[in-house]
């Protein structure tokens, strides 16, 4: 167990968590056509993934283990009610841009993966460290990636224009498919920065990293299956 | 157990070398699409020249840059790489301003080839990648009938989209093979790319399967919105000769790494981008959606080759 600043620092970058965990994807696809939609996509997961880390921490003793994915879900649901409720009273035209996005915090990866992977284990102070975390890495994360489709797709940044009237905005990147690729070129960037920063200090590469045979092994897993059908085969044959 | 290892191990001699080579390949591609590029410059004027020349030699050029950093020999010696670009430019129109050429050619070879690792690699059509990028992020550019505003004639499947199909019922056959109508640089010379087309199956190097089922496949499902209201359907032949039809069948569909190999998959994955194409055409917002319909049937490349022949002798 770790300390109240490892555990918080851990979700800045180690484990930052659409870009190292790849989880929680599709908000983090569908609402970043803009820097200001990340941000305030981000500010509700910060909320909600804290408390529901503090409540599921403090009541990790008396759940059940074989019903504890609809405990979690039911604490994550009651704290999304109340952040869509905060969003509508004070900022409207957000929460119309976000839409359906908001209500899908409930079921969103990082809550459910931090709940069943820390909150449950550790005490409520660690958890809290860790869903604040996760909460500002995932915020930071969905503005970085908002702010590269703005500022390219649109031109503007935080609806500020930048370069001028004479800009023909590459509008690909803020539809569906510029996301994918945006995501897909960010997250080659940092497994070659994990490669580069292991080769800089001689360490051995992580095996998850390594884009070869090594990392994949599709073609082992095609052959097995081959090799059972052949077995199988003979198997009927005989 | 068959491993990767020893399915590509080659032990007992002698061998003979067909004598294909990539460039060989390119260089025959290359030839073919000439008349139909000269044609191109013919009718749209420099303008044409200027874009063919520009994406060529953006192509060659973003390869040779994304290479270094990949670690990769040099292969700008092999023509794929002005091969993705001419055959990109073929679809642009002659009046393109010169960023959308140079942004597309590079988007082409970046995001159509070398983030996969190269040519041979890619699970796309890396021209048709270049395409749908352009004309997703900018549809007025990319609009032929907008571009060429200067020139008398009309774009048969804008007119078609927007005025419905009385107002190309005037358009023959004829006009439509001789290119006497506005559309993309090259691929809407269609008589000439069809020649073309027809030399590279003669020579050997595209098989009969994909382009045959593919117009196969756009000739039926027009067929099928044609007898159901002739009134607001175009006929089928005109979907046929129009746009890149014929261009794609040949040159954008049967791009190696991208088509399926073997015969029952090649033959589905003609008629599904057939299919796609005239359903984009009825329905999308653009007025040609030829390339689209090639990326959808690029995704289901793996699928289809699962439909593997039998081996001698198997059960």
């Amino acid at each position: 167990m770790g300390s109240v600043a490892s555990e918080f620092t851990k979700g800045l970058w180690k484990e930052i968590p659409p870009f190292r965990l790849v989880l929680g994807l599709c908000p983090t696809l569908a609402v970043t056509t803009s820097a200001e939609n990340g941000l305030g996509m981000g500010a509700a997961v910060i909320f909600v993934l804290a408390l529901s880390n503090v409540l599921i921490s403090l009541v990790r003793s008396i759940i059940p283990k074989k019903v504890r994915i609809a405990c979690f879900i039911a604490i994550a649901a009651s704290l999304v009610v109340a952040v869509e409720m905060l969003m509508q009273a004070f900022a409207y035209p957000l929460y119309q841009q976000l839409g359906i996005f908001v209500p899908l915090i409930v079921v969103n990866c990082i809550i459910l993966g931090r709940a069943e992977a820390f909150a449950a284990k550790n005490p409520p102070h660690l958890a809290l460290a860790d869903g604040l975390g996760m909460g500002i890495g995932f915020t930071l994360s969905l503005t970085f990636l908002g702010s590269l489709r703005e500022i390219f797709g649109a031109g503007t940044w935080f609806g500020h224009s930048l370069f001028g009237p004479n800009y023909h905005p590459f509008s690909f990147l803020v539809q569906a498919p510029g996301a994918f690729v945006c995501l897909g070129i960010i997250l080659a960037g940092m497994n070659f920065l994990s490669i580069w920063q292991a080769k800089r200090k001689g360490l051995e590469l992580d095996p998850n990293f390594d884009a070869g045979c090594k990392g994949c092994m599709a073609c082992k897993k095609m052959d097995e299956i081959a090799a059972q059908k052949r077995l199988e085969r003979l198997g009927a044959k005989a | 157990m068959v491993n990767q290892q020893s399915a590509f191990t080659v032990t007992a001699a002698p061998f003979w070398h067909s004598g294909r080579t990539l460039t060989g390949d390119m260089y025959r591609l290359l030839l073919v699409l000439l008349p139909a590029a000269l044609l191109g410059m013919y009718r749209f004027g420099y303008d044409a020249l200027t874009v063919l020349a520009l994406a060529g030699l953006t192509a060659v050029a973003t390869e040779a840059l994304v290479q270094r950093p990949m670690r990769q020999t040099p292969s700008a010696h092999d023509f794929t790489a002005l091969a993705d670009g001419i055959l990109f430019a073929f679809m642009l129109p002659a009046t393109a301003p010169w960023w959308i050429v140079v942004v597309g050619s590079a988007t082409t070879i970046i995001l159509g080839r070398m983030v996969f690792g190269g040519y041979g690699g890619s699970p796309v059509c890396a021209p048709a990648v270049g395409w749908c990028v352009l004309t997703v992020s900018w549809p007025a550019y990319m609009d032929l009938n907008g571009m060429l505003l200067a020139w008398d004639l009309v774009e048969p499947l804008s007119d078609l989209k927007y005025f419905g199909a009385e107002s190309v019922a005037h358009i023959t056959p004829g006009s439509l093979l001789l290119g006497e109508h506005l559309g993309a640089l090259g691929a809407s010379q269609s008589g000439l790319v069809l020649l073309a087309g027809i030399a590279l199956l003669a020579m050997g190097r595209v098989r009969w399967h994909i382009p045959v089922s593919y117009l196969a496949g756009v000739f039926g499902t027009a067929l099928i919105y044609w007898l159901i209201d002739p009134q607001l359907y175009a006929p089928p032949l005109f979907h046929i000769l129009a746009g890149t039809t014929i261009f794609t069948a040949f040159f954008l569909l049967p791009y190696p790494s991208a088509a399926p190999v073997f015969r029952i998959p090649m033959l589905l994955f003609g008629l599904l981008a057939g299919a796609l194409t005239i359903l984009i055409r009825v329905y999308g917002i653009y007025p040609d959606g030829a390339p689209f319909a090639v990326l959808l049937a690029n995704l289901c490349t793996p699928l289809l080759d699962l439909i593997q022949p039998k081996p001698f002798g198997g059960r």
